[in-house]
This record gives structure tokens, sequence and C-alpha cells, in this order.
């Protein structure tokens, strides 16, 4: 189903794309300060996801059993597979993070702050010039993936975060019925919005302009928020819900905002740990979601032919069950320092599979690589025989 | 730099009548200082502090003027403030939503140590031993990891000894951990919140949550000396953190509300009531699904300012606009508007358009109410 025809029309640059290249390639040349293996800029991708397959997912319930994941195993089959990403287990938190910066970085699991080295969403933000509407993150781990939207680096951070949505955390029933309860705000007249925002502007002085832009990006949101809870999603219930949501709210700010770049962090099947029949179940359920994503993605001509679309999970799980029959990480064994990571977009090559070693935290870098940024602190490397 | 600074500057206030202050534990004065009376800043920062609210207008008025001392003599002994620490402490080992704790031991926590029937120890300890820390928390590999990493500051992968030993414990296999025997998964809590050091881990997560600082390092070390001493002096050592020049100090700079005060200062300043776990527990779940919680913070604002159940006089009895919108910056800011923000409230507030849920909606949905 989405099995695109690629047109192989060439892309034609704009000037400042043009521009960007010649210095990007010149920087490189005179300070070697861009990406580790830089040496080529995509020419077609415009848009790129990012779906941390996170919660701790083993290859063997993945690509090892194709009927959990056939949406995946498709995706795959029409880019390029990696099936020997080398990853640590430096827990849930640490490890997705890593996925972002490109740097492997301990943290602890229930550690709740931002961390220190730039993520992809600040590299590409800062350096390209985007809008806050031009980059999310959509999770359902709650508070604590929050953090994934920027670090605290003084030459990133908050100023370039993206906008990152938890689809659990606001999409569920509880919030609505108490929304409910409390009924809809007013719609405000057009007079009254005035002197509210004459009001809000006196306060503490002038505003800036950055204090305006953000207003009107919050502004976009609240409405955003208020729509999406009518929609389908915060009826998502039972095993992974928390993780559909994370992927259906992906899908819908894929179509409103139309981001460049669109992260989406899962974690659900780490209920491994107690029920290896759940973990299988979440892994089906996201796969199925992730359909839905792609065909969002397939059945949009102009994303269709611009995006490219990155699944990996942070890190995978024992070899062996424990005794309560489940799945917990900690064993230091293949199945849970490899994972499989899937690229698919119009830049890279077709129906490759590599058992080349690569590491989780090159995904960092072969973002930078597609979008053009560098990524000063970013340690991977852009991935092998990826690009066409 | 500037903690050692603070710490070094620390000036105790008057000391010997506070019940939360006994017998040896007495601090030598460093210099004496009178008592603070209590202005709108100083009181809305120690009430969101202590309960993790702002006061209601009948605590407002009878707290404003009176003495910083006299009011946490009487705050330290409330339920309320225990609650407020062991909802932090609850947040901090991320046992939210679905893994709140909901045990009897763990619900009947902040009435004991108000009472004075167990210290802040033993309370982490009925928490880490919960069935909510457990789910939370499964498996050998993550239950050992959290423990060492929240109760003890530990980085298990630099040093992944403690981490091997207390997964044997987790197991039922006898072994030496910190320093002493233990075989069980209760024996890995027991021990990792048995000594000084789990103590000082506790009491410079406090510190930091009051005073925004670091401790210095001498100073914490006397302060987990006494909590060893006595299970029963957190009381007393916040008490002395609260009348520091340390906390006036970090009183000069103003920082962001984190999602669960700010929906309980939302709602007594609109509504003139606390609100509910329940409440809170849903309206803060999504704030804090947002990075960035503004555009829900203000969605919330406009909910509460529209239900009707926001306390608003009608427009036409509020005879001197000037002074109500003063009281209105005191109450929500915590500090008194400019000429320039005067003139320009009062001028608006004239218009028609204007009503005063508009007023309300501007300061509220205003970032620095987001701040204390």
């Amino acid at each position: 189903m989405f099995s695109p025809e690629i047109p192989r029309r060439d892309r034609v640059l704009g000037a400042s794309a043009n521009r960007r290249q010649f210095l990007a390639g010149t920087a490189a040349l005179s300070a070697g300060t861009l990406l580790p293996g830089l040496s080529r800029l995509a020419p077609r991708t415009q848009h790129v996801i990012l779906v941390a397959f996170a919660g701790g997912v083993r290859t063997r319930e993945t690509f090892g059993t194709p009927a959990n994941i056939p949406n995946l195993a498709r995706l795959a089959k029409e880019g390029v597979v990696y099936h020997r990403a080398r990853t640590a287990n430096l827990g849930h938190f640490g490890a997705s993070l890593s996925i972002f910066t490109g740097i492997a970085e301990a943290r602890g699991i229930r550690e709740n702050s931002r961390g220190e080295d730039p993520t992809v969403f600040e590299y590409a933000r800062k350096e390209l010039g985007l809008a806050p509407s031009d980059v999310w993150i959509a999770t359902s781990g709650g508070a604590q993936q929050a953090n994934y939207a920027s670090s605290i680096h003084p030459d990133y951070g908050a100023r370039y975060a993206a906008n990152t949505l938890d689809g659990d955390g606001i999409f569920n029933q509880e919030f609505k019925r108490l929304l409910d309860a409390y009924g809809r705000p007013k719609e405000m007249e057009a007079r009254e919005r005035e002197l509210l925002d004459r009001l809000r502007g006196a306060i503490g002085g002038q505003r800036s302009a950055e204090d305006v832009a953000r207003s009107a990006n919050d502004a976009k949101i609240e409405n955003y928020i208020l729509d999406e809870l009518t929609r389908g999603t915060v009826d998502l219930r039972g095993t992974g819900a928390a993780d559909a949501k994370a992927l259906r709210v992906a899908r819908n700010l894929l179509s409103i905002f139309r981001p460049k770049l669109l992260g989406v962090v899962l974690r659900d099947a780490d209920v491994a740990h107690g029920n290896f029949n759940a973990y299988q179940e979440v892994i089906r359920r996201n796969d199925a979601m992730l359909g839905e994503l792609i065909a969002a993605v397939q059945d949009d001509p102009e994303l269709a032919e611009s995006t490219a679309i990155f699944v990996l999970p942070e890190f995978g799980r024992d070899a062996d069950l424990n005794s309560r029959r489940g799945l917990d990480h900690g064993d230091g064994s293949d199945d849970i320092n490899y994972v499989s990571i899937a690229a698919w977009g119009p830049d890279f090559q077709r129906g490759v599979v590599s058992n080349n070693e690569v590491r989780t935290i090159d995904v960092a870098a072969t973002i930078g690589t597609l979008m053009d940024f560098q990524g000063r602190y970013v340690r991977g490397k852009k991935l092998p025989k990826l690009f066409a | 730099m500037r903690s050692l600074l603070l710490a070094s500057t620390l000036v105790l206030l008057p000391l010997a009548a506070s019940p939360w202050v006994q017998g040896d534990d007495v601090p030598e004065r460093t210099a004496a200082e009178p008592a603070d009376a209590l202005e709108a800043r100083r009181l809305r920062a120690l009430y969101i502090d202590l309960f993790g609210r702002p006061p209601t207008l009948e605590e407002r008025a009878r707290w404003l003027g009176k003495g910083a001392a006299e009011l946490l003599d009487v705050a330290l002994g409330e339920p309320e403030f225990w609650r407020n620490w062991l909802t932090e402490e609850l947040y901090f080992l991320l046992l939210i939503d679905n893994f709140r704790p909901t045990s009897e031991r763990v619900l009947a926590l902040p009435e004991r140590l108000a009472a004075g029937e167990l210290g802040v120890r033993d309370a982490l300890v009925y928490v880490a031993l919960s069935a909510s820390f457990d789910r939370r928390n499964p498996g050998p590999d993550t239950f050992v990891t959290v423990v060492l990493e929240q109760f003890r500051g530990e980085n298990v992968q630099a040093s992944p000894k403690n981490l091997a030993v207390g997964k044997k414990l987790y197991d039922g296999t006898p072994a030496r951990f910190l320093g002493q025997m233990g075989r069980t998964q209760a024996d890995v809590v027991r021990l990792a919140l048995g000594d000084r050091h789990a103590l000082e881990v506790l009491l410079a997560r406090a510190h930091r949550r009051l005073l925004d600082t670091e401790p210095e390092r001498r100073a914490l070390g006397d302060w987990a000396r006494r909590l060893e001493r006595d299970p029963l002096a957190f009381g007393g050592i916040v008490r002395e953190w609260l009348l520091s020049s340390a906390y006036q100090a970090r009183l000069e700079t103003r920082r962001t509300l984190p999602n669960h005060a700010f929906v309980r200062a939302l709602f007594v300043d609109l509504t003139d009531r606390a609100p509910s776990d329940v409440e809170v527990d849903r309206i803060r779940g999504a704030m804090d699904g947002l990075a960035d919680a503004t555009p829900l913070r203000s969605v919330f604002a406009r909910l509460l300012v529209d239900s009707g159940q926001a306390v608003l006089p009608k427009k036409a009895a509020i005879d001197d606009p000037t002074a109500w919108v003063a009281g209105l910056f005191e109450r929500l800011l915590g500090r008194s508007a400019t000429k320039d923000e005067l003139r320009t409230f009062v001028t608006t507030f004239h218009e028609e358009a204007c009503r005063p849920a508009t007023i309300l909606l501007a300061l509220v949905t205003h970032p620095d109410y987001a701040t204390w």
C-alpha cells in the first residue's frame, strides 16, 4: 500500500540551500567541524520523522518475527535496515536521549531533567532557522520525556526547543471529562482579545520579538489541543494505549503543522518486565499505528516524495525470560546491546539489508546530513550504505 | 561558588521558642536579626514552598505583617506541609499518575509525620517498599538502579558493583551490600536509605528545592548528623533554612513554578479554594505532557475564569479600579504594580469591552505569574 513510485526528477535547490551547501562544504574543508561522514547533501528530503520505538525492544520480536511488524517490515524492505546497531543499556531515558543527541550518555532511570548536550531538534531549529512549529516531538512517557525537547546547553537550549506533546498525558478521558466539567473557554470578542494583549504586554515592560513569536506559537498549540480533544485520540485504550496515542498525535501533527523534523518516543514495550505476551501485543499495536503514520506520509503527494523515516529502539532486552515469564534488561547480552534500525526515504537505497556494525547514535549524524545542519557535538557517524 | 557564599553568610533568627528546635539542637547563633514581617512576596513564596500553593484570601489576611517564624511554627505542624513534602518526593521518584501509591500506609504518612510518629527517612522506606514503587520499577535491574540513583545519587554505570550486589539481594541471595549483610528486596531499600550518606542526599534535594542552591558540604554533613541523631529533626532544619539570609537571597530571583504548584496556585487565586489531589493530578499530568506548558496553562486559566467558579466582582461593584488592580498585582504576582502598569490597566479597565475577567486573565496568563 505504501509503496509509492518515487519520481526521480532532479530537485532544484533554492539559492539559500545552494549557499548553505557551499558554506557547509567550505567549512568542512577548512575547519573539519562538520558531522563525521558528511560527504554530500541530500537533495530531496524536506521532512524527517524519527521514531524511537523505545521501551526496550529486541530484534527477535520485530524483524525476527515479521508477523509482529508487517508495516515496519515493508518500510524496511523499501529502504535500508541495519540489524547490528550497537547501543547500550543506559536506562530508557538515557538511551533514548542518546538517539537524539548522537552521544551515548548515561542518565538516571528516573532522572527528570534536561540533558547537557544539544538534540537534533535544537541543531535543526538553530542552524536552519526553523520556527517552533517546524519541530515537534510526540511522546508517551509523561513528564520525563518532555526533557527530550531541548538541552541546557548554553548555545542551544530552550530557545531552540521542539514543541513536545505527550499523547496520553493530554488526550485522556479523565482530562477531557475534567475540561468538559468546566466547559470550554468562551470565544473572546476581537476587541477584548486586543485589550487582553495590551494588558499582558504592559506587564513587566516591553515584550521582545521572540516573546511575540512565542505567543503566536502558543495560540496555535492552544487551538490544536482543544481540537485534538474532540478527535479519536482520547478514545484509544488498552495495552499500549500511550504509545498508540503518541503515534496518532504524530500523524495528526504531520497533517496540521507539516513539521520539518518530527520525533516520536514510545515506551510501552517495557511492560515486558512482567508480561511477555503484553510486550508482543504492544509491538504489534505500535506497528499498526506506525502503519497509520506511514500511510499519512504516503497519501500526501508532497510528503510522499520528501519525507524520510527512521525507526529504532533505544536498546533491546535480556536473552532469557525472568522468573515471572517476563523480560528484563540487564544481562549484557547481544539481545540487549544490538537493535535494528530501519531507514526509508526518497534519498535512500531500497531493499538493502546491512549486517555491518553501526550505532544508534549514528542516526543523529545522518539526520544532520539529510537536513543540512552541523552537529557540533554529535559523536555518531553518517549511516553507511544508506544514500542512493 | 554562590552557594558557598550564601551558606557561609547564613544568619539564624530567633529559634529557642520554636517547637521545631529542641534541646541541644539549638544551633549557635551567628548573628541576631529581627524576624521579618511577612509582606506580599515573602508570604506567597513561603506558602508555595511550605504547602505547594499560595494563601487563600483568609490566610492572607491572617498572616500579612506577622512574623515568618510564627507562620513556620504553625505550618510545620500541619499535615498539609508534610503532604506537600511527600508529593514532592513522590514526584522526584516519578510515582505519579497510575503509579501514585494508594496503600493506607503511604497515605497515612503526612499525618504521622506531622504527629512526630516517624521521620522523613522512615517515610521514604515506606514509599520504596510500597507496591507502587515496585510496579514502577519492575525487575532487579531497574529496582536496584533506581534505589541507588534516587536515594543515594549513585551513577550505576560508572560503578556497577553496588548494582550487581543489590540485584543478588533482590533475588534472595545473601550478600554484603553497602557494608552490611542483607538478603531481600526490602533489605536493598533499608540498607540504601540506612546511612548518613542517604540522609545527605535527601537533605541536599530538599535544600535545592527550597533554596535553589547546592548546600555547602560541611553544613550538609552537620544537618545529616542532626537528622541521624534525631529522626524528627527535618522540620527544624527546614525552619532554619526558610528563616535564613540564604532564603532571602533566593527570593531576589523568581523561579518557574512546577506544573503541580501552578495548578494549585491557579485554583486558590481564582476560586479561593485548594483543589483536590485528583483535580491537580489530572491537570498536572496534561501539563507535564508539554515541554513548555504555557499553552495549556493558558487554556486552563481561561476555563476556570469562564467556569463561573472564579471569585470575581461585577465591574459596576468596583468603586476604586486603581486599588483593585493594585491589590491584584500584590496578591497574584507578589509585587506592587509599577506606575506604567497601573496606568495601562486602569485605562483599559474603563473600556467597555474590558471585563474584570479580562484583567484577571492578563495577570494569570502572564509568564510572571508562573514564577515564585
